[in-house]
């Protein structure tokens, strides 16, 4: 389900700014450290989850605002050298702000430890990041879906130019939607900080995964993310149980296979 | 278009100088020894690496950057986590930096290609880490190391932990899966026999794993009166995070079999560190004049208590010093001589070198973890409960004949 999240978020900000964001994985770093600042400042793991993302999308604005913005033109090099640039120069603030030793965040006392599911054990958190997970991938759903800016958003993704010739502010469009995929990114770090805990590098292991997914999925097409996103994750568990050291590989293997069927991806068209 | 501008009339000039001054810069070179320390900042153990920096550069400064009255030069190169990179950085150094002297790298892998390199350059080579290969089955003349034997550490590990909990006899192994893990994992089961062990599940995980939730799914699934670790660094902190969000710590023990000490163990909050038991080749409240010295200063210096990483770098390098103390001489081969069967009272206490291995025969030790409510400070971490030094019996040693250089 987090992988869907990442993925979503991703395939939002590919699909509309047409821009490949190596910077993703920073974003979902500074969610899990931004959260583990506002737990230790606010002492309530709940609020901090709250706040802790709507720092990512401030963080994402200022991206595009300073940034992505003078590059839209430019072509995909420079975005990617850009958004790579980026990438390390978060890391490294990480580094400089939150050090380079990792660090652990404990999950709120409600949902330490496990639950005997009688077929298996599994930890309470676990259970809430997927329901949470799932909540806000359907809640994503419904704004893209059922609002008006939501059915902008996808004219955005479809065709750029009719949109912006209907008297629609097309920049506007693309900083909402660049700030909503840091959101997805930086809650989706929020709330793995107590699965994997922090590291200055935690963003590059998710990057790789987001991009599998959006590459799976369909190249900004967002139902597609958020299937990929379940594929692999159910993929990678399924193996895991019988065949422990394979886990890692599924992930590249699923999209190897699939891409070799189906190049576009599972949903794309292009 | 051909046109010789300021320019380019500034380059010439440059290298002109640089022509000139060349003869001068190898003389010079040729006085000086170079060491290299092969730190990785780059791939699994990119954490790692700037901590073995520290200790390799500490010991060195200790001796004014000096060596029988001549200047030590340091360099260091990032192999990258990786063999193809770790080799051709130590070949790189050694012939074109005329580097005769190595230390590292951090992973046991990429050691043992290493090792092959400082062979065939016919270089000293130092190293730490938990293959048995490089004082077993691959020995040479040319690799030292530093690291307790695997069976050493076995043997402190699952003797003391057995001595403490009696009934836990139902194990479920994590191994990282390479020659660190496998060598271990080996000895941990050999030494459990005596204990009547029962290795209920035994899962290897690949180097850099960060997703355990699977491998733990399965531990819980088999009950086991015990879950040990046989892995290292970012795995060993995700393993024992994972296992806490399980729930199955602390209400069964964990036991990190071979961790870095102090740099996992401030990763993970108090309350994962309740029940866990860790076997390490250093930590820092070592009672030893060297280690007490190390570690003030260390703290002084990088407001931290120094792990296994630093140690062993520090140590590693102050070992190596004592070789060319001893044979007064900066020949690699008389320097590998003086080292093989040296005996020093160094940072662990009593140190040796087995001349038939190159294996230092030293302490590794056990620590069990503080509860919260007893920790003194945020770096008292845990307690030494012992200490072992069983060498590994003639019957498994691998390295039958060192050869000669």
């Amino acid at each position: 389900m987090l992988y869907a999240l990442m993925g979503l978020g991703l395939s939002l900000i590919t699909g509309i700014l047409n821009i490949p964001n190596f910077a993703h994985g920073a974003l979902f770093a500074v969610g899990a450290y931004l959260l583990v600042t506002a737990v230790n400042a606010i002492g309530n793991f709940w609020l901090a989850l709250l706040v802790a993302p709507l720092g990512v999308a401030l963080l994402g604005l200022a991206i595009e605002y300073a940034g992505i913005r003078r590059l839209y033109a430019a072509g995909h090099d420079y975005q990617l050298l850009f958004t790579f640039g980026l990438s390390l120069i978060i890391a490294e603030g990480i580094i400089l702000i939150w050090g380079p030793v990792g660090i652990s965040q404990l999950p709120p006392p409600l949902l330490r430890g496990g639950v005997d599911l009688g077929f298996t054990f599994y930890p309470k958190y676990r259970l809430f990041v997927m329901v949470v997970a799932g909540l806000l991938v359907f809640l994503t759903w419904l704004f893209l879906e059922k609002t008006r800016y939501g059915a902008i958003m996808r004219a955005g993704i479809e065709n750029k130019e009719m949109v912006s010739l209907l008297g629609i502010d097309i920049q506007r469009l693309f900083t909402v939607a660049f700030a909503l995929g840091a959101y997805l990114a930086g809650i989706a770090g929020a709330l793995t900080a107590p699965i994997r805990g922090l590291s200055p590098g935690m963003g590059v292991d998710m990057l790789g995964i987001a991009f599998v997914v959006v590459a799976l999925g369909g190249l900004g097409n967002l139902l597609g993310a958020v299937a990929a996103g379940l594929i692999i994750g159910v993929a990678q568990a399924l193996v895991a149980a019988y065949w422990t050291e394979a886990s890692t590989v599924v992930i590249f293997a699923v999209m190897a296979a699939v891409l070799l069927v189906r190049p576009q991806g599972l949903f794309g068209i292009r | 278009m051909s046109q010789i501008n300021r320019r380019d009339i500034l380059k010439l000039g440059a290298l002109g100088a640089a022509g000139l001054g060349f003869p001068a810069i190898i003389r010079a070179q040729s006085k000086e020894i170079v060491i290299l320390g092969l730190w990785d900042q780059t791939g699994a153990f990119a954490d790692v690496g700037p901590l073995n920096d520290r200790g390799m550069r500490m010991a060195l400064e200790e001796r004014g950057m000096q060596i029988l009255g001549r200047p030590i030069k340091y360099i260091t190169r990032d192999g990258g986590t990786q063999a193809g990179t770790s080799t051709r950085r130590a070949e790189e150094a050694i012939d074109g930096e005329g580097a005769r002297f190595m230390i590292g790298p951090w992973s046991s892998g990429v050691a043992l290609a290493v090792s092959e390199v400082a062979k065939r350059k016919k270089v000293l080579h130092f190293f730490s880490g938990g293959t048995e290969d490089i004082s077993g089955s691959r020995c040479h003349r040319y690799s030292f190391q530093w690291a307790a034997s695997p069976y050493t550490a076995a043997k402190t590990v699952v003797d003391n932990f057995m001595k403490a909990n009696p009934k836990a006899k139902r194990w479920h192994l994590l191994v990282a899966d390479y020659a660190f893990g496998w060598s271990l994992e080996k000895y941990i089961k050999e030494v459990g026999k005596n204990h009547g062990l029962e290795f209920v599940g035994a899962d290897r995980h690949p180097l850099g794993e960060r997703e355990f939730s699977n491998y733990v799914q399965k531990a819980a699934a088999n009950r086991p009166d015990a879950v040990a670790m046989i892995n290292f660094g970012g795995d060993a902190v995700a393993g024992a995070r994972e296992i806490f969000n399980f729930g199955l710590t602390p209400k069964i023990p964990l036991i990190m079999c071979w961790s870095s000490g102090v740099e996992e163990l401030i990763q993970l909050n108090p309350e994962i560190r309740e029940n866990l038991w860790v076997g390490t080749n250093f930590y820092y409240t070592a009672d030893t004049p060297v280690a007490r010295e190390f570690v003030k200063n260390y703290r002084a210096k990088f407001g931290t208590a120094p792990g296994y990483a630093p140690s062993a770098a520090y140590s590693m390098t102050r070992l190596m010093l004592a070789g060319f103390d001893k044979a007064k001489s900066a020949e690699v081969q008389d320097v590998i001589k003086a080292l093989e069967g040296i005996e020093v009272n160094d940072l662990l206490g009593r140190m040796r070198i087995d001349p038939a291995t190159h294996q230092t025969l030293r302490p590794f030790f056990f620590l069990r973890c503080k509860p919260k409510a007893q920790m003194k400070d945020a770096l008292d971490l845990a307690d030494v409960i012992a200490t072992g030094d069983t060498p590994l019996p003639k019957e498994y040693a691998a390295c039958k004949d060192i050869g000669s250089f």
